[in-house]
């Protein structure tokens, strides 16, 4: 079986997922289990799993029902802490991956909103600002994602960069990314030329885009950055989150928008928050109105059998009474099933 | 000796008091004449006056179905000896009770209810019954009372020992009434409750004014009626700026011309014209079925707020609407 594609390096979701799925098809016997935390059992176990579970299984059977010439369709998962929004959405991404689309990923849009340094104000637009800094990351991750596509795809503008350097109408979309990231500078200018291109072009057929945000709810909430006279940003004054939110609009078609909402990395928003309108205020329902809420939960019981099973495989649960029925009881009665916590309990054993 | 001398002198006991009964000035030259078979060594003791043998409590004479508002026919306060129930109150000791009632003064401190048990309460009543007219015959129900009645007013006395009979807690007036009863239509009913703010219960449609500006009660109940009258001709004028009335300042979720609406139907004209279906209008598609379960799965979860519920048929909805299997 061949590993899949490397997806993404460097940053707190999901690391290299060299994943070791088998044909992403329904299979609801779910395999083993990954983890998005600081431990990184990627390395420790070298290898990457994923389980196979019922929100992802749903996602892609909407995603192989799609009608590419209807506008983009929006898929919200939602749930508690620790459920595993994140890592569905790494699989549908690798399914996509698999099957050859564009993969517009961001892994955490709270990241956008919160401790940036070195904010710019826009060369392209006065009132924004920029941020050189993360525009530049993930210019890195979008090109060692979409190697392929980025000779393939042609700008169909001329983009003025500077006196001295622009890109021509017709030079591939690679040019643009390779300005952006040499030239910090431009690196946010870059990200929306990128954006706006995609979005023009998926509609022409070429190829199909993905695009996936991890935490969504960053977009229309508010940030902690402020400018040099201490007066609060809003959100929209962010050139990266403009041209965000303009990409998970529906208007284009040729392509599908997964998102997650994220609690953790939230600002100002309670603990146990969870539900959609709660995490995107009313401006965030809203903008992605209509879309398609998909819930994920706990672990069911078969599935927690196989977490356990996976740990144990991999001898990562040392405790003697780690096999036994009592054992595996009351590590289910302490997490109550969330992916999350049961991960947090067996680093310990 | 003393052995001795004390049976004696209890049996002369009964004496001593047949004969003070009698005279009422008792000489000291009497009393000093009973206790004589006493020894000189007691002198100290035929200062203090004779002290009479407590006798039993009152309780012990108590039947069951005794009438009771005669041991308390006003409020008294507590007396151990009348009240035949072994209470007990007090901070009790390590590894002890609390104290009886004998002697607790933790019992007469407080106030008690004894002279208003319900056979005495019934007992007034009947003697008031004199002083009251009947009861209207025809307002048997309390829909009837709030049809024909839907105001109501609270008021309340204080009466109390001292020397002046004013309350300035008496002034208080509370003036209760339905919204359903008032002649309110959509617009004017939304005013007032936007006018009132606290005063409206929504859960029981009760708007509730307490006045208790004005020193006497016969001004705030003018003062409550008038605030009424007030509210309800203001509810049902409509001001100039009240144009300008806001998607924040709104009670509910509204459908028409929201951002919601606008979506859906952009939303739906791009896959018509996907589908090359160049002949629609804007009224057939909001018109159809499915964008009409939308919109009342949208109301429902802008109002209600999320819940399972809510989203599944959201959901659903969706996707019917954007015709997803």
């Amino acid at each position: 079986m061949d590993p899949g594609r490397l997806l993404h390096t460097g940053s707190q979701a999901p690391q290299s997922l060299a994943a070791h799925l088998d044909n992403p098809a329904p299979d609801d016997s779910p395999r083993a289990v990954s983890r998005t935390s600081e431990k990184d059992p990627v390395k420790t176990f070298s290898e990457a799993c994923l389980m196979v579970r019922k929100p992802a299984l749903e996602l892609l059977h909407y995603l192989k029902n799609t009608n590419f010439a209807h506008p983009a369709v929006r898929y919200v998962l939602y749930g508690e802490k620790g459920t595993g929004k994140t890592l569905s959405l790494c699989h549908v991404i690798h399914f996509c991956a698999k099957q050859d689309w564009l993969i517009l990923h961001v892994p955490d849009a709270h990241l956008w909103v919160k401790s940036c340094r070195g904010l710019l104000p826009s060369t392209y637009n006065k009132q924004r600002l920029d941020q050189p800094a993360e525009a530049s990351i993930w210019l890195k991750n979008f090109k060692t994602t979409n190697e392929r596509f980025l000779s393939q795809i042609k700008v169909q503008e001329k983009y003025v960069w500077n006196k001295r350097e622009s890109t021509e109408k017709g030079s591939p979309l690679g040019e643009v990314v390779e300005q952006g990231i040499t030239r910090v500078k431009n690196a946010t200018d870059a990200v929306g030329v990128v954006l706006r291109e995609l979005k023009g072009q998926s509609s022409l057929g070429g190829f199909r885009l993905l695009v996936a945000v991890d935490g969504v709810n960053a977009l229309w909430g508010k940030t902690t950055l402020k400018r040099e006279d201490k007066s609060l940003v809003a959100p929209e004054e962010l050139a990266l989150v403009h041209n965000l939110r303009k990409m998970v609009k529906n208007d284009w078609h040729g392509g599908t928008i997964v998102l997650t909402l994220s609690q953790t990395g939230s600002l100002f928003k309670p603990r146990k928050a969870y539900l959609p309108q709660e995490l995107l205020g009313k401006e965030g329902f809203d903008a992605l109105d209509p879309f398609i809420p998909i819930l994920v939960s706990n672990y069911s019981p078969k599935e927690f059998e196989s977490c356990i099973q996976y740990y144990l495989e991999n001898s990562w649960l040392q405790h003697e009474k780690a096999h036994t029925e009592e054992g595996k009881k009351e590590l289910l009665f302490l997490s109550n099933a969330n992916p999350g916590q049961l991960e947090r309990l067996c680093a310990h054993l | 000796m003393a052995a001795a001398t004390l049976p004696a002198w209890l049996a002369l006991q009964p004496a001593a008091r047949t004969l003070r009964a009698f005279c009422t000035a008792v000489s000291p030259a009497t009393r000093s004449a009973i206790p004589s078979p006493r020894t000189a060594g007691r002198t100290s003791r035929y200062e203090r006056p004779l002290r009479r043998k407590a006798l039993p409590p009152r309780t012990e004479k108590m039947t069951v179905d005794l009438d009771w508002p005669s041991v308390y026919p006003v409020a008294a306060p507590f007396k151990p000896s009348a009240v035949p129930l072994p209470v007990r109150m007090g901070y009790p000791v390590k590894r002890g009770v609390p104290m009886a009632k004998e002697g607790n003064l933790e019992l007469l401190k407080i106030p008690n209810f004894l002279h208003l048990t319900p056979v005495a309460i019934k007992k007034h009543c009947e003697a008031l019954k004199d002083f009251c007219t009947e009861w209207p015959a025809a307002l048997d129900s309390d829909e009837k009372c709030e049809k024909h009645f839907p105001i109501e007013i609270d008021t309340a006395d204080y009466v109390s020992a001292g020397p002046s009979i004013r309350n300035p807690k008496a002034r208080v007036v509370t003036l209760r009434v339905k919204l359903s009863s008032l002649n309110l239509d959509d617009h004017a009913k939304k005013k007032l409750i936007k006018l009132v703010g606290e005063r409206y219960c929504k859960t029981t449609d009760v708007l509730t004014i307490r006045t208790d500006r004005c020193p006497l009660k016969r001004q705030n109940y003018d003062y409550a009626i008038y605030l009424l009258t007030v509210l309800y001709h203001e509810s049902w004028k409509t001001e100039e700026w009240e144009k300008e009335k806001t998607e924040a300042d709104m009670e509910e979720y509204i459908w028409k011309n929201s951002p919601s609406e606008k979506n859906i139907l952009e939303t739906l004209l791009q896959i018509k014209t996907a589908e090359k279906d160049l002949e629609v209008n804007k009224e057939e598609l909001l018109g159809t079925k499915e964008v009409e379960d939308y919109k009342k799965c949208v109301v429902s979860l802008k109002n209600e707020g999320d819940n399972e519920e809510t989203l599944s048929q959201y959901k659903e909805s969706v996707k019917k609407l954007l015709k997803l299997m």
